[in-house]
């Protein structure tokens, strides 16, 4: 029952004023920018960090959490209402969701959105609830080896699952890896490619390096497309489900919950791919196959619940063991580290309120959720009435504005250029900018880590294979490799990540 | 296998080589050390030669994987956003952020289709009491808000 004790500890933390302000705030921000296409969570919560720097940590990471799980709350909203995705991981919603709102069911239509999301959320954030101290005491027993490995394992997972080129992906990955090294080495004192810039010494920031390539990028490839933005044609009616509704969505969202969990805690899997995963498997699965695509309630129900869910437990190895996930938990590392706390397994025991507060608030989180986005729809529809050429020159002047204070200097402002050239370059040859953010974080890490493994070792690189937990990672990572050459598993990924 | 050279694949596979070898050029500087010591050069070594590696794997991959065209480039709008940011990041100090503002949004609109005057006014003004209530009154980060404020 120490588990019951320890969320009412966290209840105690989420509850305050400021904590509930800030959970609030999050949530707000977070469904704003899920409705709005063309900026997403990692802009966002880069764009906000400068703000967090005056708050106490566990009020900033709650505040920064409820823009990530807020986004996939807001994101279903357009795509059923006029089929037009704020975030990648409601891509899939639209399938359906339009399809149900142009038959007259746009109400059961968010309606089940919203609820499976947050019986998504509720059990997720439960079993990062009991998982999380449970994980950390596996993850004390880590050395340097078996951290490494582990780390490796993540990169290369996360590299096997995002989308498009597998290869594109490493080598985005190890050239983020790369970049980390930039900056004063850590041990020696020595000046790595730092061009004798002074600004470089501390490496290069992580969120105009964020920023750079998923906020300013971004902006420039919307001024590509022309606008297309239709009016809401379709009349919200009857906000709520049949009975025989809720009987039909009981068994999509609850594998749509156990399918977003798991996928979340993988590395580089996250929301979207969680959302797609859910409704391939519901297509396959379900009775009424010849409705999907055609306004099934089921299409609607699994990806929204799993996108949700995954959003929760993709904190689970941040939380325990220091690692980030995906692009957005690669910020919260920054989050933290600015904040002082060095993420990883001592981290509940160091910071219980942080962990238990961050966990009650989710919980709120999804509540406030509910209640945001069903009642209110309206005045989030009305938010799409904002032209994008007011829009983007509002977000180009945050960016600038946040960059600049990060350190009250220039220089950060135009290593944001550099990246949102970088970045918008990328795009342009399929390469994904994540893996190379993640690769980015984890890059020290690892040296470190590698550095630490070869000294007890005495230079035998043999100790990855000795040691048991280590050996058995990079089991895995060789697994996960052999999968991604096979091109049946190959087809199946290109199959869920095309719907 | 028949040659179809896949553009993009073949630009990523360049832009990874010529960047892991320009990093391992200046690498050259850092001692590696032993296996056991690690020197600051070691990780690096790792890092850009797989990296190396990669990009001569994409590169060959592109070459059968079929035509996959390099998309247009919005150049026009591209050193627009950017230059509004430089703009930024120069004038921030010396004009203040008011005067700062104020040229950033007015060169990131150029890159629009049509250019409306009193549309941006409007905005700027607006973005102006947002940014101060946000960042001065609120948040009270060190920035000047006029060329004469410090």
């Amino acid at each position: 029952m120490e588990l019951l004790s320890n969320l009412a500890f966290g209840f105690g933390v989420a509850l305050t004023f400021q904590n509930m302000g800030a959970c609030l705030i999050g949530a707000l921000l977070g469904t704003a920018i899920g409705v709005l296409p063309g900026i997403g969570p990692v802009a966002t919560i880069s764009l906000l960090l400068p703000l967090t720097f005056g708050m106490p940590s566990t009020t900033a990471i709650i505040m920064l959490a409820g823009i990530y799980y807020g986004a996939q709350y807001g994101g279903s909203t357009t795509s059923i209402l006029m089929n037009l995705p704020g975030e990648v991981s409601s891509v899939i919603t639209a399938l359906d969701g339009y399809q149900m709102a142009r038959n007259g069911e746009a109400g059961p239509a968010l309606a089940v959105a919203a609820l499976g999301s947050f019986f998504a959320g509720s059990v997720a954030t439960l079993l990062v609830a009991a998982s999380g101290p449970l994980l950390t005491s596996v993850a004390l027993s880590f050395g340097p080896a078996d951290y490494f490995s582990l780390m490796f394992l993540g990169l290369i997972v996360s590299a096997v699952l995002s989308e498009g080129s597998p290869m594109k992906s490493i080598g985005m990955m190890v050239a983020g890896v790369g970049l980390g090294l930039v900056g004063t080495d850590v041990q020696t004192g020595q000046q790595r490619f730092t061009f004798n810039i002074p600004e470089l010494s501390d490496g290069i920031g992580f969120a105009p390096m964020a920023m750079g390539m998923f906020g300013v990028a971004e902006i420039i490839r919307n001024l590509e497309m022309p606008e297309v933005r239709d009016a809401l044609k379709t009349k919200i009616t009857r906000l709520w489900l049949t009975k025989e509704q809720f009987k039909r969505v009981s068994g999509p969202v609850l594998r749509g919950t156990a399918l977003g969990s798991i996928v979340g805690i993988l590395p580089g899997g996250g929301a979207a791919l969680a959302s797609m995963g859910a409704y391939t498997l519901e297509r396959r699965i379900s009775r009424n196959k010849a409705m999907f695509g055609k306004g099934a309630i089921e299409g609607v129900a699994a990806p929204e619940a799993a996108n949700n869910a995954a959003a929760q437990t993709s904190f689970i190895p941040l939380l325990t063991l220091g690692i980030p996930a995906n692009a957005v938990m690669a910020l919260m590392v920054g989050a933290l580290i600015i904040q002082g706390i060095q993420p990883g397994p001592r981290m509940i025991e160091a910071q219980p309120d942080l962990f238990w507060g961050l966990i009650a608030s989710m919980w709120i989180g999804n509540l406030m959720l509910v209640v945001i986005n069903l009642p209110l729809i309206g005045m989030w529809v009305r938010l799409l009435k904002v032209p994008y050429d007011l829009m983007y020159p509002a977000i180009l002047v945050f960016c600038a504005i946040g960059v600049y204070s990060l350190n009250n200097n220039s220089f950060d402002v135009y290593v944001t250029v550099v990246f949102g050239f970088l970045g918008y370059v990328f795009s342009k040859i399929g390469c994904p900018p994540a893996p190379m953010l993640i690769g980015f974080v984890l890059g020290p890490m690892m040296e470190e880590h590698l550095r630490r493994a070869m000294l007890l070792s005495r230079g035998d690189p043999m100790v990855f294979l000795q040691r048991p937990i280590s050996a058995t990672l990079l089991g895995l990572a060789l697994l996960a490799v052999i999968a991604m050459a096979l091109p049946s598993i190959r087809r199946g990924k290109d199959q869920a990540l095309a719907g | 296998m028949k040659l179809k050279p896949d553009a993009q694949a073949l630009l990523a596979g360049f832009l990874f080589i010529a960047f892991a070898g320009a990093m391992l050029w200046m690498n050259m500087e850092h001692p590696i050390g032993t296996a056991r010591r690690m020197g600051p050069g070691y990780m690096p070594m790792l890092a850009f030669w797989i990296l190396g590696g990669v990009g001569v794997a994409v590169m060959i991959g592109g070459l059968f994987s079929g035509a996959n065209a390099i998309g247009r480039f919005v150049w026009r709008d591209m050193a627009l956003i950017l230059a509004a940011m430089i703009v930024f990041g120069l004038t921030v100090e010396r004009l203040g952020f008011v005067a700062s503002i104020t040229l950033c949004v007015i060169i990131a609109s150029f890159a629009e289709k049509v250019y409306r005057p009193v549309r941006v006014a409007g905005l700027i003004a607006f973005l102006l009491a947002l940014c101060w209530f946000l960042f001065i009154w609120y948040l009270d980060i060190r920035i000047p808000v006029f060329p004469w404020s410090y």
